[in-house]
């Protein structure tokens, strides 16, 4: 760094180069610092190629698109798309189920991890702690295939769960995976059963770095095990929280369609039906291309705005915030 | 700091500037290309192509033995024949994987030589695709380099008329099915050794139904002690687009041809009938409970469990590989019965039959490639006498035999040492068993439907539908078929939910009105409108 902050006041002080051009600027800028360039160019590369490129193509969400015609030949048609998505028989619910599959993944997938990570915390060390804790997060690298295939077997008419809950409680076996009032529960509850673990982990880096001495002045002051935890490691980790809140909050309309389309089938599609799966079989299967980019462009607007709201708020209530 | 800063972000724009002009410069390359060429070669001096690209889906009987379709011996011998080299492009998957595929491929912009599709029912329709590049008019050319198949259709107006569109365009080599034995191939299939256990008669009528099927239920056929019988088993799909039993009531529960009137079935008092004798047989526990879901895999797992009565299936698929499949079983026998009719002496409406050509496993010559002429040649080939032998029966000496003039197939095929069903033996040498750009032979399904269930199956689904009502392969123009889509995707959608909540009880029937109101509301007059106009010029080609 010093030899850098060197070699710009040098820069500073040749008054030749004062009225250069920008261009030459960047030149002379590109010239010196070479090496940060290389460094800095995959990510810049990165997001050029794979986010800032396709946007290129969003333009076909206001076109009519055909691809014998290509991107800038098909005829513009304005907001048609849009209009025609609004008007959609389908469109309040799959905004609703959308809505729904996302509040209800922050209300429950996303403190779920936080609780594990207090519960682990609260073990002092040992071999049943470091257990726990891979155990949990082991299903998070298991293929979502693998995952829904698990699900479709133990929650079949003749599955496992329906042996046990008829064994339990008598009565008549549940087609879980064809009702579609069963829908949202699987979908969370096997989502929390396959990354518990994985989200507890950053939480439990959070709580490492709670100093000590706290515990011991909370002990000496007669706090109970409840008591730390309340006044200690929850604020201890609060900054931790609202960052990742408000990030999973940009991502509030993707509700991991992936899994969704494993998962559903027309007696589910009632409240397994969102968004991303709408897009997928318009676009895709129908290769009705510009209609679907409409959708998916409606779509990451409201996350976009959610994200500027909810930064917002953070900002006002506390000092976290992204921006 | 602060300069490096700007610097920077001068650079990111350039930068993505410049991908910007990139991205826009390939596009443009790629719509010139598609400008075809109008002039045409001599035939004199057309020869077959050094090597071409083919795009197709690998289909599972032959996925069995080969990697690709070059491993299969008809692809073999037809390389030594004409000399071509054929790299094949294998989508993988099945259904709408394939349809996935398909579609990204045609938006990518890079299209290999032929392509293996249902051109017919493509977004926009076969003639946008001509139109706009993605495919070539084949009339001229198969007139000149193809005269092999351009003599078939001009002795089989009939054919010819199928594989033309309504602005008189032939869009593919098509896949042609030879013989009327060869368009009937699915039915209800029951269980004839229960109906015999109970001695009871071939049920055919709706009533006849419903007392076998309770008799299967409570009678224990299996003679397992146990009430695990699942007595019936059709799925959604079959219902809507074919119509086992809907076709009792007069109907077909889709579009259909009332005497040249389009009328869509479901929207019919006589729809509802129907669903009300599925909705009294779900909720008596007569059809399969899991019937909304199903796969492949279960149906074959209810049938090996012998615990399924009834199903709708195949003369091939169903009565011969699950008549194999149970092969140890003492008794196990499948029958097919006719397809149920409303009232004793009545006669279905409707039941499957194919047309000669429907569009599947068709041909399209890319609008990329280079000698149109020679892959002409080149596909013409399969329609010729020794193709057609070779996409038939496969290779003289392995895999049949002339005996007194007629092509038997060897033991190869028939009894296959390396224990390979029947299809799955044929797939490693033909392609007639499930279809592709040739004119299939009915020698073949002579040979391959061996039990006597299965031909007396073609003969009685035969004879018991009428079969007047069924909607012509009819094509659509661009604009028609954008409109027809863009209201059948969504209806399509509520309407499989709605009919399978019926069946199911969680939707009262008295709610039917309701449902005709909203699929009206959601535009099915329209579409009637739409099928209407493309049924009209199908009628007056």
């Amino acid at each position: 760094m010093a030899k850098l902050e060197k070699e710009v006041t040098s820069f500073n002080s040749k008054p030749k180069n004062k009225m250069n051009s920008f261009g030459e600027k960047v030149i002379k800028d590109f010239k010196r610092n070479k090496v940060i360039y290389l460094m800095v160019s995959p990510v810049v590369l990165y997001y050029i190629i794979f986010q800032y490129g396709p946007m290129y193509g969003l333009q076909i969400a206001f076109k009519d698109y055909t691809p014998a015609l290509g991107f800038l030949q098909s005829p513009w048609v304005g907001f048609e798309h849009f209009k025609e998505f609004f008007n959609s028989f389908f469109f309040w619910r799959l905004l609703k189920n959308t809505l729904l599959l996302s509040f209800y993944s922050l209300l429950f997938a996303f403190p779920a991890g936080i609780i594990l990570a207090l519960l682990l915390n609260e073990i002092r060390g040992g071999i049943f702690k470091r257990s726990v804790q891979t155990i949990t997060y082991m299903p998070h690298f298991v293929s979502l295939v693998v995952i829904v295939g698990i699900l479709f077997d133990f929650m079949a008419r003749d599955g496992v769960v329906n042996d046990i809950l008829v064994f339990l409680f008598g009565g008549e076996p549940i087609a879980f995976m064809r009702e579609a009032d069963w829908f949202r529960t699987l979908f969370i509850s096997s989502d929390i059963w396959q990354n518990v673990g994985w989200s507890s982990i950053i939480f439990l880096a959070a709580m490492s770095n709670v100093d000590p001495a706290l515990y011991e002045a909370a002990k000496i002051d007669g706090a109970g095990r409840l008591k730390q935890m309340w006044h200690i490691t929850l604020p201890g980790i609060m900054p931790t929280v609202v960052i990742l809140l408000i990030l999973l909050i940009g991502k509030f309309m993707t509700v991991g369609e992936e899994k969704i389309l494993l998962m559903y089938n027309p007696t589910t599609y009632e409240t397994a039906d969102v968004i991303g799966t709408y897009v997928y079989r318009k676009g895709i299967l129908e290769s009705n291309f510009s209609y679907s980019a409409a959708v998916g462009l409606f779509k990451a607007l409201i996350a976009f705005t959610l994200l500027v709201i909810a930064n917002s708020i953070a900002r006002k209530v506390g000092d976290t915030k992204l921006w | 700091m602060q300069n490096n800063l700007k610097a920077l972000t001068v650079l990111f724009f350039l930068l993505l500037f410049f991908a910007l002009i990139v991205g826009c410069s390939d596009n443009g390359t790629s719509s010139e290309e598609t400008e075809q060429e109008t002039e045409l070669k001599d035939p004199s001096e057309v020869g077959y192509p050094e090597s071409l690209t083919y795009w197709a889906e690998l289909n599972g009987n032959a996925a069995q033995t080969a990697q690709t379709l070059n491993d299969v011996r008809a692809y073999q011998v037809m390389e030594e024949t004409t000399g071509t080299t054929i790299e094949f492009k294998h989508p993988s998957g099945e259904g709408t994987d394939i349809t996935e595929q398909f579609n990204l491929m045609l938006a990518s912009g890079k299209l290999p030589d032929m392509i293996e599709y249902n051109w017919r029912t493509v977004p926009k329709g076969p003639d946008n695709a001509i139109e706009d590049g993605t495919i070539i008019r084949l009339n001229e050319i198969i007139e000149d380099y193809a005269p092999n198949l351009n003599q078939y259709l001009n002795e089989n107006p009939e054919v010819k008329k199928t594989v033309t569109t309504d602005e008189g365009n032939i869009y593919t080599f098509p896949f042609i099915r030879g013989d009327e034995k060869l368009m009937v191939f699915m039915g209800m299939i029951i269980r004839q050794d229960w109906l015999d256990t109970l001695d009871l008669d071939t049920p055919t009528t709706i009533a006849e139904w419903e007392e076998v099927l309770k008799a299967f239920k409570t009678g224990d056929p299996n003679g397992n002690g146990e009430q695990d019988e699942v007595p019936l088993l059709v799925q959604p799909d079959d219902f809507k687009n074919i119509g086992p039993f809907v076709g009792a009531y007069g109907i077909h529960a889709q579009f259909y041809n009332d005497n040249g009137t389009v009328k869509y079935g479901s929207i019919q008092p006589e729809f509802k009938e129907f669903l009300t004798t599925m909705n009294r047989w779900y909720e008596e526990g007569l059809l399969d409970a899991d019937f909304a879901a199903m796969d492949g895999k279960l149906v074959d797992a209810k049938v090996t469990n012998d615990q399924l009565g009834s199903l709708f299936g195949y003369t091939g698929g169903g009565i011969g590989r699950f008549t194999g499949l149970m092969e140890d079983h003492p008794t196990f026998e499948l029958s097919a019965t006719p397809h149920p009719a409303l009232e004793e002496g009545g006669i279905a409406a409707t039941a499957q039959k194919a047309f000669p050509h429907e569009g599947y496993h068709s041909v399209a010559i890319s609008g990329q490639a280079e000698n149109p002429e020679e892959i002409a040649k080149w596909l013409d080939f399969a329609y010729s006498e020794e193709g057609h032998m070779l996409f038939n029966f496969g290779v003289e000496g392995e895999s049949y035999e002339m005996i007194d003039g007629y092509p038997t197939y060897t033991e190869e095929i028939t009894n296959n040492p390396d224990g390979l069903p029947m299809s799955n033996a044929l797939g490693k040498y033909i392609r007639a068993n499930y279809g592709g750009p040739m004119i299939q032979d009915v020698r073949y399904v002579e040979q391959y439907l061996d039990l006597p269930a299965q031909k007396e199956a073609i003969e009685i689904w035969e004879e018991t539908a009428e079969n007047n009502i069924n909607m012509p392969p009819i094509t659509m123009n661009s604009d028609e078929s954008d409109e027809f889509n863009s209201i059948m995707s969504d209806l399509d959608t509520y309407y499989d939910e709605t009919v399978i909540r019926f069946i199911m009880g969680d939707e009262p029937l008295d709610n039917f009105d309701e449902f005709v109101a909203t699929l009206e509301g959601m535009g099915i007059n329209r579409a009637i409108e739409l099928q209407q106009a493309a049924l009209d010029r199908y009628m007056a080609r």
